[in-house]
């Protein structure tokens, strides 16, 4: 349940399984993979706003529970995972978000 | 229930008159599979033990702006809460459910319905995608129907079926064909609806033989595939020399399947990611099942990355330049040991 807004989250994207099962797999000490999991986060960030960069979009990390996606035009959309935020940039963009662009993957190269 | 506190699903596909009955008719019969509970989709001529079949008529939700595979499966959702509800208070020993398809579905839905759905993904886990080909006919159907094609590639296991009144060299130009476009799954064959070896046999199904080992076999067969046929098919196994960034391979992947997913029948592997135990990952089309991360590397003597991806229309040279470009990301370019863009030819 996410306390911000009330809404039931059920299904753990499988990005974060590896997060998500070391803890709650075995005994949970409250806390103890937290700094993990914020750092984790924050990594991603980082490397998806440098593709996003390309298609002029930009991610946020959001209380540690959710992400923040904006675009130039002052559109922002609130996403769960990694799964929710390819599919609203997609409609951002006119489904314009390809990996195997080669204009992409040079802007990566760089 | 075995495997932890979910019970795995077995989905049993082929094409129409593939043996998927008959086969499933032996098992039952010879005491093979106990505790089990099959679903099936369609009404077979063999008479199989009613007490263990349950028999469903296909319903399917399409979610809105949901593709093919993102469909939901109503019919089967309801049948396997019953049986979860049944073995709960007590009335239905359970160890394990078989799935049983009609010769044109398609398994991504199922792998679908069972992972999204909030209470079905607690309980049950899809352990492994059996694939029933005939013999004498099967060559036939890969070359006049996607959905046969579809089938092999999301295989775990394909069962070779009718071994007894085929010759034995169609049979071996069929595990030929079928290598190369599903090198992951692991081929057995039956005669006469008798599976050569036990198919159940545990975590089996996530083994994944070496690229080496796939060339080795292939030049043990020594024979050449005429690759007429499904050109547009690809598969290919890469295996990567040092650890591949979780976070950087994550993005990557999801962003591919997002975009490309309906044209990625299949990826498969472990992946090393410098940490104790690789994670396997097993993915059909848009559906990623939960990765599993392993405690250690004991049960693979390499300690290095293995992936195949299996696709459709995408080069594979395509993928390659994606998958380094994202993982230099971290500023780092990944060496790539081994890589067999056409590992069948």
């Amino acid at each position: 349940m996410c306390i911000l807004c009330g809404e039931l989250v059920i299904n753990v994207h499988w990005t974060d399984q590896k997060n998500h099962d070391r803890e709650y797999g075995n005994i949970v000490v409250a806390g103890e993979s937290q700094r993990d999991r914020v750092r984790d986060r924050l990594r991603r960030v980082s490397f998806v706003n440098r593709i996003l960069s390309f298609y002029g979009l930009d991610l946020r990390d959001w209380g540690g529970s959710k992400y923040i996606l904006s675009d130039k035009k002052g559109s922002s959309k609130v996403v769960n995972d990694l799964g929710d935020m390819w599919q609203e940039a997609q409609k951002l963009t006119d489904n314009r978000l390809d990996p195997l662009d080669p204009g992409l993957l040079s802007h990566l190269r760089v | 229930m075995k495997n932890g506190n979910k019970c795995p699903i077995t989905i049993v596909t082929g094409f129409l008159g593939s043996g998927k009955t008959t086969l499933l008719g032996n098992m039952l019969r010879g005491g093979l599979l106990e505790n089990v509970s099959v679903i099936i989709n369609e009404y077979g001529q063999v008479g199989l033990d009613h007490r263990l079949i349950r028999r469903i008529e296909e319903r399917t939700t399409l979610l809105s702006g949901g593709c093919v595979c993102c469909n939901r499966r109503d019919d089967l959702i309801s049948e396997l809460l019953d049986m979860l509800n049944s073995h709960q208070s007590g009335n239905l020993p359970l160890d394990r459910v078989i799935v049983e398809t009609t010769g044109l579905a398609d398994p991504a839905p199922i792998l679908f319905s069972i992972t999204t759905h909030p209470v079905l993904t607690h309980h049950y886990s899809v352990d492994m995608v059996v694939t029933c080909l005939d013999a004498i006919n099967g060559g036939m159907h890969l070359a006049n129907n996607p959905e046969s094609i579809k089938q092999v590639a999301t295989a775990d296991k394909i069962i070779i079926t009718k071994t007894d009144i085929s010759q034995h060299e169609a049979t071996h130009h069929l595990i030929h064909h079928i290598r190369h476009i599903n090198p992951s799954a692991r081929v057995l064959t039956s005669a006469n609806g008798h599976v050569s070896e036990r198919l159940f046999d545990p975590d089996d199904s996530m083994t994944l033989p070496s690229a080496s080992d796939i060339l080795d076999k292939l030049e043990q067969a020594g024979s050449s595939w005429d690759s007429g046929h499904a050109t547009n098919i690809r598969s290919m196994a890469v295996q990567f020399e040092e650890p591949l960034d979780w976070l950087a391979f994550g993005i990557w992947l999801s962003m591919l399947l997002q975009k490309h997913g309906e044209k990625i029948f299949r990826i498969k592997g472990i992946v090393d990611v410098g940490e104790d135990g690789p994670i396997v990952i097993n993915g059909v089309q848009h559906i990623i099942h939960p990765p599993r991360h392993l405690e250690d590397w004991r049960d693979y003597e390499a300690r290095n990355s293995q992936i195949v991806f299996i696709m459709r229309d995408i080069e594979p040279f395509q993928i390659m330049d994606s998958l380094t470009a994202f993982q230099n990301l971290i500023g780092a370019e990944p060496k790539i040991q081994e890589i067999n863009l056409n590992p069948f030819e």
